[in-house]
């Protein structure tokens, strides 16, 4: 009897802690009994909704930016509404934004316009929970080639578009021009051999303490970029890892020459450190690769930190690369007034102007070209390199299982490799394995 | 007769009715759960479009999923470490400040302190002490001589120092648990113990542990259970790096479930780690079983 009793309790224990893990989605179960009823009702709907005017119409924006972010986009949201009259929208900050947009998309409650990390698109597209904008492009004569060729294909899935870009990023490389000019080294570098021999140069080690680094290697996600320059790609057309070959190993053996015999970097130098003690900014690092949401932190500063920003250094072969991200703005399917939404973001994405008052008020670059243009950005020193590198930057591939490979397969093989526990021809080759094993796994997105 | 059958019928409703509240609440957020996730562990639920039956492909995809035995084979790791640790250093500490002594419940709360700090902020305080060159670890170990390793970016320490970090903030509560456990213990036993001349080693041996034993089958029971759903500490301290040695289930199921979509997968994830805790825990009711009580 007693051991029942107790064997009761742990089941109900173990039970309960499993609700705890997955919860989340049987709750979504409930009230998603039918999928596709809101989103089969929504188009018919927004038209009347439209027109009925006297009442201005009511849009909710959803994001997930909070504080400093927050106040940026309501001061695009406040434009907006002074704008016009007719639309008037709202906008809401959702923390877990993603999880309450699944049970949102399906259960109505759908908001009209949502801040969208673009490689996601391609993972949410395929479940039509996201409105395609080519008609409303054609109909109002929105030119594609206004904005950057790389974000919109990141927003595509099967020819139609489902957002416009708001915002594109892609890392460059952060020198720190004091300590550049002390270890003589007098232009920043350009390729993997003057980058190798600036890093050389500008590294310092007090016994086995590592004072300033030369370079910074402590992201082996940049894998993607670094292989770029080599004159690789991730994937091959056809969905599978395209690492294992002599692109690949150029890459791991420049990152162990780095390590572990120029010994500019050490693993674990820069983790922990926030943004009040950052290597960079703190003068323990020379050169580091990052993106231009660091032109802020890094500027305020002020003479205490001289540092310049140069285009990624070509590859041995005189390859460039860098990897383009970013974010945009969709419809959800489930959204009633489908209409508004797009005016809304075609003033934010598509107007000189509005895209031009948002990079100043967030000091991010925009999606739209006409409004890199201006002189804001083609006459500072610190936005130009990254204006160069977005040029040549290219988009992760849109597969849906990337992420999980990049994550999951390839970085840890290569964080193996770097602490020397397994060779380069091993580690390209089980990367290629587990990679291509998980792209399998979750290509299949109906 | 009658009547005395009538009362107990009487007193059979009234009990029911003061426990339906949490029976309710239990089946509506706990057992209807459960079972909708083990039924979507049975089809390609994603959520937003499909809900498929698809027999048991969630379950064989699952047998080849190398990652996911990985960090099974990570919490194993973890979980033998940690419990044993995890009572050993609440029960040392709760026999230390088992007195009633001045200045007593100030080391009590000190000792408290971690457990009332929220996972994720003492995680990054420790990302912080465990740097390699300027926390305060490898600063003391400094002083020795000795060069720290890169604590949570090498492969040979960075379970550890999750362990660390996680001993640390549960040995608080634990240690509560533990004092109110001794406390139980009645002074006559030790009384008629040191008349027969047992000495202090004995007195824990013969009295102490075996009277402790409901209370370690809870917190033995309860650190299982937590150290297999390991996730917020070891996702702030490293990220499941270096090469995947601190990646938890925990971490795969929500990868899976939340980020791809595949919520049906997740919750044959799920199921296989709720089995796994439970064949813990009945494992772990075996061995106290094993201790029985001499009293």
């Amino acid at each position: 009897m007693k051991k029942w009793i107790s064997l009761m309790a742990i089941a109900s224990i173990s039970a309960a802690a499993l609700a705890g893990c997955s919860g989340g989605s049987s709750g979504n179960g409930n009230a998603s009994a039918n999928p596709s009823s809101s989103s089969s009702a929504a188009p018919s709907d927004s038209e009347p909704a439209g027109k009925s005017s006297g009442k201005p119409v009511e849009l909710t924006f959803w994001g997930d930016w909070s504080g400093e972010g927050q106040k940026q986009f309501e001061t695009m949201v406040d434009a907006f509404n002074k704008s016009q009259d007719r639309i008037k929208v709202k906008y809401v900050l959702q923390q877990d934004m993603i999880t309450k947009f699944l049970t949102a998309a399906t259960s109505g409650g759908s908001p009209d316009i949502l801040f969208w990390d673009r490689w996601r698109t391609s993972l949410y597209a395929p479940k039509n929970v996201l409105h395609p904008l080519d008609e409303f492009l054609a109909k109002d004569g929105v030119s594609k080639d206004d904005f950057y060729g790389e974000a919109l294909k990141e927003l595509t899935y099967k020819d139609q578009l489902y957002g416009l870009p708001l915002t594109v990023d892609a890392r460059a490389l952060f020198y720190n021009k004091k300590l550049l000019a002390d270890a003589g080294v007098a232009n920043p570098p350009t390729n993997w051999q003057e980058l190798e021999d600036a890093a050389i140069k500008t590294t310092k080690w007090n016994g086995s303490k590592l004072q300033v680094a030369g370079f910074s290697l402590g992201d082996a996600g940049l894998f993607n970029m670094y292989l770029q320059q080599a004159g690789g790609t991730m994937l091959t057309d056809d969905g599978k890892t395209n690492f294992n070959n002599d692109k690949g190993k150029a890459v791991l053996d420049y990152w162990d020459r780095l390590l572990n015999q120029d010994k500019v970097y050490k693993i674990g130098f820069e983790q922990g450190l926030g943004e009040s003690t950052d290597a960079f900014a703190t003068g323990k690092l020379a050169m580091t690769y990052n993106g231009p949401w660091m032109l802020t932190t890094y500027k305020k500063y002020g003479k205490d930190l001289d540092f310049g920003v140069v285009p990624p250094p070509a590859g041995p072969n005189g390859d460039k690369g860098s990897v383009m991200g970013g974010f945009g703005l969709v419809i959800p399917e489930g959204s009633k007034h489908q209409q508004e939404a797009w005016e809304f973001i075609k003033w934010w994405t598509a107007n000189k102007d509005n895209a031009l008052l948002w990079a100043k008020t967030s000091l991010n670059i925009p999606g739209f070209k006409p409004a890199i243009e201006d002189a804001f950005f083609q006459d500072d020193p610190f936005w130009k390199p990254f204006l160069e590198t977005l040029e040549i930057a290219k988009i992760r591939p849109t597969h849906p299982g990337y992420s999980v490979m990049e994550g999951d397969a390839l970085i840890p093989n290569v964080q193996l490799f770097q602490q020397s526990k397994q060779s380069a021809e091993d580690t390209l080759k089980k990367a290629q394995q587990q990679g291509d094993k998980l792209l399998q796994d979750n290509a299949v997105v109906k | 007769m009658a009547s005395i059958s009538k009362l107990n019928r009487h007193q059979a409703r009234t009990a029911y009715l003061f426990i339906s509240p949490t029976i309710l609440l239990f089946v509506i957020f706990t057992v209807v759960p459960v079972v909708m996730a083990f039924y979507f562990s049975f089809t390609n639920y994603d959520v937003v479009k499909n809900r498929d039956w698809v027999n048991f492909d969630n379950y064989k995809r699952l047998l080849h999923d190398d990652l996911y035995w990985t960090t099974f084979k990570n919490v194993a790791y973890y979980t033998v470490i940690f419990v044993p640790l995890n009572i050993l250093i609440s029960l040392g500490i709760a026999m230390l400040l088992n007195f009633r002594r001045l200045g007593v419940r100030l080391f009590r709360t000190m000792n408290y302190m971690p457990t009332l700090t929220s996972a994720v902020a003492a995680a990054t305080v420790w990302v912080w002490l465990l740097h390699p060159e300027y926390g305060l670890v490898n600063t003391l170990l400094g002083y020795a001589g000795i060069t720290g390793p890169a604590w949570l970016a090498q492969t040979e320490t960075a379970m550890l120092s999750i362990i660390l970090v996680t001993l640390w903030q549960s040995i608080g509560s634990n240690m509560i648990i533990y004092i109110a456990g001794l406390q139980g213990v009645p002074d006559y036993l030790y009384e008629s113990a040191k008349l027969d001349g047992a000495n202090a080693l004995q007195r824990f041996r013969y009295i102490t542990w075996p009277q402790l034993r409901p209370t370690t089958f809870l917190v033995s029971t309860m650190s299982i259970i937590g150290a297999l759903q390991l996730f917020d500490q070891a996702f702030v301290l490293t990220q499941g790096g270096p090469g995947n040695v601190t990646k938890t289930p925990v971490y795969l199921i929500y990868q899976q479930g939340f980020n791809q979509l595949q919520m049906g997968y997740a919750s044959a994830q799920a199921f296989i780690l709720a089995l796994a805790i439970l064949i813990f825990s009945i494992v772990n009711m075996r061995v106290n079983k094993s201790e029985e009580s001499v009293v």
